[in-house]
């Protein structure tokens, strides 16, 4: 693929994306495309164009990833995979760790995966107008949205790229009928709301891994690393935000139902999330017996 | 005034062909054939439509099939009809 044609594929997304935030219906509230992967008995059986193309789409993303987008396929079972999305800096999110399940269908790819956002504080934060507290992520491509609708041209990679502009610099828009601030001042709002549920959800509770979600390894190392890198914004953006701490805050479009900043209380989990990284780190790695084939087993 | 055209050079417009030798839906190399199928050959033929782009026919039968209204080609998502030339 030359670097024009893959120039012109990304702004084919952004056209699409744009398509869905300058949407005006408001009947997407409909939850008759919600997934829930805890209930799903679905076993039906990958056509070979489908376990291949999964591959090829990771593939994809492994060979050049988009940033701020982590994948890994699930270790036992190919129809599902596993992505985190960093906030991008700058926007609300910055920093934090948005955690989705996909599932590919039997089919994949002429049926676009299900995708169930899991970074809801086991259901009670709703972190855009388009991801609902329940897990529901409203976008064209995925058949929950209006707007321009799934082809086989698109893969696992534009899903998530989709999902990530849908996080942006004023998600308040993102919800159809709210291209106008319905109070002044509500769009700034809804960020610091979303700014501080993101640093109290989606980087303490995804580190602490409160909700105690199966998260593969691999995305727990890069949270870890990522959240080392990013430990001075996320306490700087606490210290900016201090003096707000005991306000009430309820979000516009109905996640939690009344929430106090906290910004102190973030601060000091943020510290003991360090530090209990670093003790980690710190650990002189054990090398009972390094000669031979190296297994520490052995010694029962 | 009068103005004869004595020369004239084409500039050729680009066109966005996704990918010209995998299929779009499958991904897999033309030379070869679609995954559902196990060697490549006349089994598996291409298709082009009158947008130009090409699939395998397993893979863009099965596309159309799943759409019962409004046939688009999955890349440029224009009407979609088979170029029979
Ligand atoms: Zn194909
Ligand atoms: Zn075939
Ligand atoms: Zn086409």
């Amino acid at each position: 693929m030359c670097v024009v044609c893959h120039l012109f594929t990304n702004l084919k997304w952004f056209s699409q994306n744009l398509d869905i935030v300058d949407m005006t219906s408001s009947n997407h509230l409909d939850i008759k495309y919600q997934w829930d992967p805890s209930r799903d008995g679905d076993s039906a059986i990958l056509t070979p164009t489908a376990s291949v193309r999964i591959k090829r789409d990771l593939l994809e993303i492994f060979k050049d990833p988009p940033p701020g987008i982590y994948v890994v396929g699930d270790e036992s079972d190919i129809r599902y995979v596993h992505a985190i999305i960093v906030g991008v800096m700058d926007t609300p999110y910055e920093g934090g760790f948005f955690y989705f399940l996909l599932k590919c269908p039997a089919d994949y790819p002429i049926l676009p995966p299900k995708v169930k956002f899991m970074t809801t504080d086991a259901g009670r934060v709703r972190f855009n107008p388009n991801l609902y507290k329940n897990g529901k992520v409203c976008l064209s491509i995925l058949g929950t949205w209006t707007g321009p609708a799934w082809s086989p041209a698109q893969q696992i990679s534009t899903v998530l790229l989709s999902i990530q502009s849908l996080m942006n610099e004023k998600p308040y828009y993102n919800e159809p009928g709210y291209d106008r601030e319905r109070t002044p001042g509500d769009a700034k709002r809804y960020n610091e709301y979303l700014r501080h549920e993101t640093l109290r959800v989606a980087v303490c509770g995804m580190l602490e891994n409160e909700c105690h979600l199966s998260i593969p390894p691999q995305l727990v190392e890069m949270m870890e690393s990522t959240f080392l890198q990013f430990f001075d914004l996320y306490t700087e953006t606490c210290r900016d935000n201090l003096r707000s701490d005991g306000e009430f805050y309820i979000d516009p479009f109905g996640g939690n139902t009344g929430c106090n900043f906290e910004y102190t209380k973030i601060l000091e989990r943020l510290e003991t999330i360090r530090s209990n990284l670093q003790k980690k780190q710190n650990i002189p790695v054990s090398l009972p017996f390094t000669d031979g084939e190296g297994s520490d087993e052995k010694d029962v | 005034m009068k103005v004869t055209i004595k020369k004239w050079t084409g500039v050729a417009t680009w066109k966005w062909v996704a990918n010209d030798d995998n299929c779009g839906i499958c991904r897999m190399a033309f030379d070869g054939c679609c995954p559902d199928c196990k060697l490549p050959g006349d089994d598996c033929p291409l298709v082009w439509g009158q947008c130009s782009h090409c699939f395998h026919m397993h893979c863009i039968v099965k596309w159309l099939q799943s759409q019962p209204v409004n046939q688009q080609c999955p890349m440029c998502r224009q009407e979609w009809k088979f170029n029979n030339k």
